[in-house]
């Protein structure tokens, strides 16, 4: 049943893509910013899994939760020193703003570890599993799982939480948050530790199975601007759906069209979004 | 009839802001749109202006449909308007900015920069035509608006708010100002929250509340009508007003 | 024009025109060919992403397409690299359109996304497809068959000819700074919502902008190829191409006319100083540099260079 796999496949990497959509799209509904660094948010978290395993030989479990911390605090770090000052600027600020962090992260990683791929080594949970007579390698299952249980979350958190009431109050009139005794600014410079910290979380993921490069970024980020917008403006549960149906049609293209043709297709499906349904699946017109 | 409105209504995912208003607008009149916060006031003045498309109701600028049409026609029809916080081009000079505004009505450089200058003289702004408008305080920024969509030859300018958060000197320079606009052969429609300006300026005040029109009329009526002091102070100020009794003691 | 503007417009161009003259050996006459060919683009690029605001930071798409129809056409035909120019506008302003339309009508975000976005979408398909020499590229004549193949020993004769180039697109630019569409433009970036209500066609303009914009990047990655005589799929649409265009006019001072002739003078020497420092690795540290550069500019001065100028020279004054 390769078909059934590629299907499964596609929607285990999707739940991954879903999880650091997500914190983009949080950003983006809460302030009106898009980080085009998102992609090395991601990156770096796949070398903290890398370095977390080859230097401090530690479990794999841990992988996830030591990304975290690293992009959440570079989340805030990077919120709280340049974005905070670009936010309401003119646009060329804002723009150009995370367009430079992209190229600092990447060629600063691209400096500090080469140009060669570095992956961490096959079986870290164990065998491949073989559920109904679909192979399943142990990696992919637990990032796709985990992906779906921490944005699930995340999304919890938004609609269920006092926390998450108070971002959306932000996200939704500033001045009327403040008088509501909300701190606009340590709302923002959370969310933004949050989607530092599911990048990284996603990276962390991703590393176990998909080889580990400074440049990974790159697709990565349009991955995420297509899945944000084919969500919808902020919208998480949109970026799930969203995540989720890009890792399907992405795998099924592999699958069809080869791997090369599988960005292109993404990237069409993209401008295809853009001319017919620019507000997405779940965004407000 | 200049502007005529008729059955406007706008809904936000079923919330209605405003419900089957009617207005009847003449040339050159000077019209106060008035009605406590959240009446419904300031969504109406968009539909006007051409921001928001209304979900029900048509609006007729000299008996053509321009319900749905865009801000951008609206401005080539000749209906101007400024906004609630200015929004002057900071980073452009004065005599810049109303020339964007000539620029509708002249393709020439040359052109648009003598009506920019004509205009800036009749708004009191021309001393500062080189400097950038991000220099101008909120009651320079306002005129500058004022003066800006002027220079768009208007028939019609939807004042949104242009005189709140200024000092008394400054109103006073205002009212001025929009006297010297109206003598131009504009029809105005003004919407205020301070009272004394509409009841200086206006010939005719709208009142809202709860997204309807709930009185219409001179402003001697309108300040009378019981359902307006009622929307604005309450029930039993209301029938005080009435009853013609004087003002209570103790408890209302 | 007052007598000192004057005279440093005559100066400039003196600088401009005299430099080879000056400055002849190989090694300076191609930086100064280079520099000239980054102030190009970044001028180019300037038209929408200065004057306008909208910020494209896939532009290479539109240099990549330039560079790629002349080399394209000598293949196929054996044409003279000239009737690649039009060819390459045409291309590139049929991208602009596909960008454009959608995302104008939507807040800028979507258009920056989607420049990226396309720009990668065909440096892909390029780097795969035979017929455009794939990942290894497309080669121009070797041996020129006469002046119109564009191939001269010496920099010298493309430095006249980007110089010309140069000045034409600054002079369009100059007049339209002066012209209804120049104001619109400037209106945009600065409150789109004002502008729509003066009556500015928004949608219009910006994509009229972002034609031009794409026309005259083009023609820049054109006049790479007739000099190089090479392109492949990350020299004409890699990533870097774009953010030299970007820096360079941000850096001098986005939607100022000489701002990108100033970020191309500071930058492509700096460039071409720390590649030769740092050998290999220099790739990694440039643009590391250029991303702290960045940062910093979004950060304390969007302007540019250009703005700070004025910024210092207007506290003296005061």
């Amino acid at each position: 049943m390769i078909l059934a796999q590629v299907i499964v496949g596609g929607l285990l990497i999707g739940a991954v893509y879903a999880l650091f959509s997500s914190g983009l799209t949080l950003i983006w509904g809460m302030m009106n910013v898009i980080n085009f660094a998102h992609g090395e948010f991601v990156m770096l978290g796949m070398y903290v899994a890398y370095f977390a395993f080859t230097l401090l030989h530690a479990d794999p479990a841990s992988f996830g939760a030591l990304a975290a911390v690293f992009l959440f605090v570079l989340g805030v770090l990077v919120y709280l020193l340049l974005i905070r000052h670009v936010m309401r600027g003119p646009m060329l600020a804002q723009i150009l703003s995370t367009f430079g962090l992209l190229l600092f992260l990447r060629y600063t990683a691209y400096w500090a570890f080469s140009a060669n791929f570095v992956t961490l080594p096959e079986g870290l949970f164990g065998p491949s599993l073989n559920v109904g007579g679909i192979l399943l390698s142990a990696p992919k299952l637990v990032a796709g799982v985990v992906a779906l249980l921490i944005t699930i979350g995340m999304h919890l958190l938004l609609t269920r939480t006092a926390l998450g009431s108070r971002f959306l109050a932000v996200a939704e009139d500033r001045q009327a948050a403040m008088l509501m005794g909300i701190r606009p600014d340590r709302m923002q410079a959370l969310a933004w530790g949050l989607a530092g910290a599911s990048a990284g979380i996603a990276g962390a993921l991703i590393a176990t199975f998909f080889p580990i490069s400074a440049t990974v970024g790159e697709s990565l980020a349009l991955v995420a601007f297509v899945v944000v917008t084919l969500g919808g403006f902020g919208s998480v549960p949109g970026a799930m759906l969203a995540g989720l149906l890009v890792g399907l049609i992405e795998s099924l293209s592999a699958y069809y069209f080869g791997p090369v043709y599988q960005d292109v297709l993404v990237y069409g499906l993209f401008v295809l979004i853009l001319w017919v349904r620019p507000r997405g699946l779940l965004g407000k017109a | 009839m200049l502007l005529s409105v008729r059955g406007l209504g706008m809904s936000f995912d079923g919330f209605a802001a405003v419900s089957d208003a009617n207005l009847e607008i003449a040339e050159r009149a000077i019209i106060g749109l008035i009605g406590p916060n959240g009446a419904g006031k300031s969504t109406f003045f968009n539909c006007l202006a051409g921001d928001l498309m209304p979900t029900s109701g048509k609006v007729l600028f000299d008996d053509a449909d321009i319900t749905h049409a865009s801000p951008e026609e609206h401005a080539r029809l000749g209906i101007g308007r400024t906004f609630q916080v200015p929004a002057t081009f900071q980073e452009l000079t004065i005599l810049e900015n109303v020339m964007v505004g000539a620029f509708l009505r002249h393709s020439g450089e040359r052109e648009a920069r003598a009506e920019a200058e004509r205009v800036l003289e009749l708004t009191g702004l021309a001393g500062l035509a080189g400097k950038k408008a991000g220099t101008l305080g909120t009651p320079g920024r306002k005129r500058l608006e004022i003066a800006r969509v002027m220079a768009t030859r208007p028939r019609l300018v939807l004042l949104d708010e242009a005189l709140a958060g200024l000092t008394a000197t400054e109103v006073h320079q205002a009212i001025e100002l929009v006297r010297a606009i109206h003598r131009t052969g504009v029809t105005l429609v003004i919407v205020e929250h301070v009272m004394e300006v509409i009841l200086t300026l206006a010939e005719r005040i709208v009142v809202f509340n709860q997204g309807r029109v709930i009185a219409h009329g001179a402003p001697s009526e309108v300040v009378n009508d019981p359902a307006v002091i009622d929307a604005y102070l309450g029930r039993s100020h209301a029938r005080r007003a009435a009853t013609g009794a004087g003002p209570s003691r103790g408890r209302a | 024009m007052r007598p000192r503007r004057a005279t440093g417009w005559v100066l400039l161009g003196a600088v401009l025109l005299g430099y080879p003259l000056v400055f002849s050996d190989a090694y300076y006459a191609q930086l100064g060919t280079l520099v000239l060919l980054g102030a190009i683009s970044a001028s180019a690029w300037n038209l929408v992403g200065g004057y306008a605001g909208q910020v494209s930071v896939g532009h290479a798409v539109f240099f990549g397409a330039g560079a790629y129809l002349p080399l394209l056409l000598y293949k196929i035909w054996g044409w003279s690299p000239i009737v690649g120019f039009p060819a390459g506008i045409a291309v590139s302003v049929a991208i602009a359109l596909l960008i454009g339309l959608p995302t104008f009508r939507l807040s800028g975000h979507y258009f920056s996304m989607a420049t990226i976005a396309v720009a990668e979408l065909i440096r892909i398909l390029v780097g795969n497809w035979d017929f455009l020499g794939a990942s290894i590229g497309l080669m121009g004549p070797a041996t020129p068959r006469a002046w119109w193949d564009l191939v001269f020993q010496s920099s010298i004769p493309y430095y006249y000819l980007y110089l010309a180039v140069l000045v034409a697109l600054l002079a369009l630019t100059f007049a339209m700074e002066r012209s209804r569409f120049g104001y619109y433009l400037r209106a945009i970036h600065a409150g789109e919502r004002a502008a729509r209500s003066l009556g500015v066609p928004v949608r219009r303009c910006k994509l009229y902008a972002l034609m031009l914009s794409a026309a005259f990047s083009s023609v820049a990655g054109s006049l790479y190829a007739a000099k190089f005589g090479f392109i492949d799929p990350n020299s004409g649409f890699g990533i870097l191409v774009s953010v030299n265009m970007v820096l360079m006019a941000a850096l001098g001072g986005a939607g100022r006319l000489l701002g990108p002739l100033l970020g191309a003078a500071i930058l492509v020497p700096l460039q071409i100083t720390t590649n030769s420092l740092f050998g290999g690795g220099g790739t990694g540290l440039t643009y590391i540099l250029y991303g702290g550069i960045i940062m910093l500019i979004a950060r304390f001065e969007p302007g540019g260079l250009l703005e700070l100028w004025d910024r210092i020279r207007g506290r003296r004054a005061a």
